[in-house]
């Protein structure tokens, strides 16, 4: 899928991808509070938009997979929302028979991706997920922002 | 039989010293239908929260061997009282009325009667 049409940037280069990973300890931290607040998570993942793990709390998940499998969601659902004229992407939320798969935007440039057993309650989750979104957006844009002044 | 819109407005009209009221799903804690709130009370929190009250009860009660069900669950706060009423019925399974009172304006007896009403008229 072409992620050229997509309002999102992504703009650190390949170089400043280490500046980016001073976060990832911050954004870790995050994720593990988050599965700690919903106990029915089976786990959390930030992603960048272009589908590159950020940070990863999940067992038994294949995060590479699953975070581009979410830029491409993302995708679809970016252009969906413009084409109904919704504005701008928000979140997405998929429910399987076995849980749900929820993806909220996190700054400009990721997204949080988590995974809930069927019997979580999705108003938390959101509630949550939402809180969590913005801290992470903070600290993964702040990163980004300090790689391009570097 | 009342839809959630007009069951929420009987709610606030003819409870006295109503905040706010929601109509929600515990099984996924989202609210079906919210009447009031405000910045102080945002409702779809009280939604989510107040699921978790209802599903620790419900699974105390299972770990207790209890037998039954809930009718009502009051939490009564310094200056206010929050009402959660269990919908009964065949197609109204898994919801529940939530509504907040000024404890200085309500009359506690009055609105579980009325809400005792409410619920019983309440089609979704």
């Amino acid at each position: 899928m072409k992620c050229t049409r997509m309002k999102f940037t992504a703009p650190w280069k390949r170089a400043g991808r280490r500046q980016l990973m001073a976060a990832e300890a911050d954004v870790l931290g995050e994720l593990r509070r988050l599965r700690t607040r919903i106990p029915q998570l089976r786990g959390a993942l930030t992603a960048s938009v272009d589908g590159l793990v950020l940070a990863q709390d999940a067992t038994d998940i294949e995060a590479e997979g699953v975070c581009a499998l979410t830029a491409a969601a993302l995708g679809v659902a970016l252009r969906l929302s413009e084409a109904t004229h919704q504005g701008g992407f928000r979140e997405l939320l998929i429910r399987g028979e076995q849980g749900y798969v929820a993806t909220y935007t996190a700054g400009s440039s990721a997204v949080l991706t988590l995974l809930a057993e069927p019997r979580v309650n999705v108003g938390r989750l959101h509630l949550e997920g939402r809180r969590s979104s913005v801290l992470i957006g903070e600290l993964v844009d702040a990163s980004t922002g300090r790689t391009e002044d570097a | 039989m009342a839809n959630t819109e007009t069951a929420l407005k009987e709610a606030s009209t003819s409870i006295e010293g109503v905040i706010g009221a929601a109509l929600v799903d515990y099984t996924s804690g989202m609210a079906l239908g919210t009447l009031g709130g405000s910045k102080d009370l945002d409702l779809s929190v009280a939604a989510a929260g107040n699921t978790d009250v209802v599903r620790a009860k419900l699974r105390t009660m299972e770990m207790l061997g209890l037998k039954d069900e809930i009718e009502d669950i009051l939490i009564s706060l310094g200056s206010q009282y929050h009402l959660i009423r269990l919908i009964k019925g065949r197609n109204n399974n898994g919801l529940f009325l939530y509504v907040a009172l000024d404890k200085g304006r309500a009359n506690l007896a009055m609105a579980r009667h009325q809400l005792k009403r409410i619920e019983a008229s309440l089609e979704v």
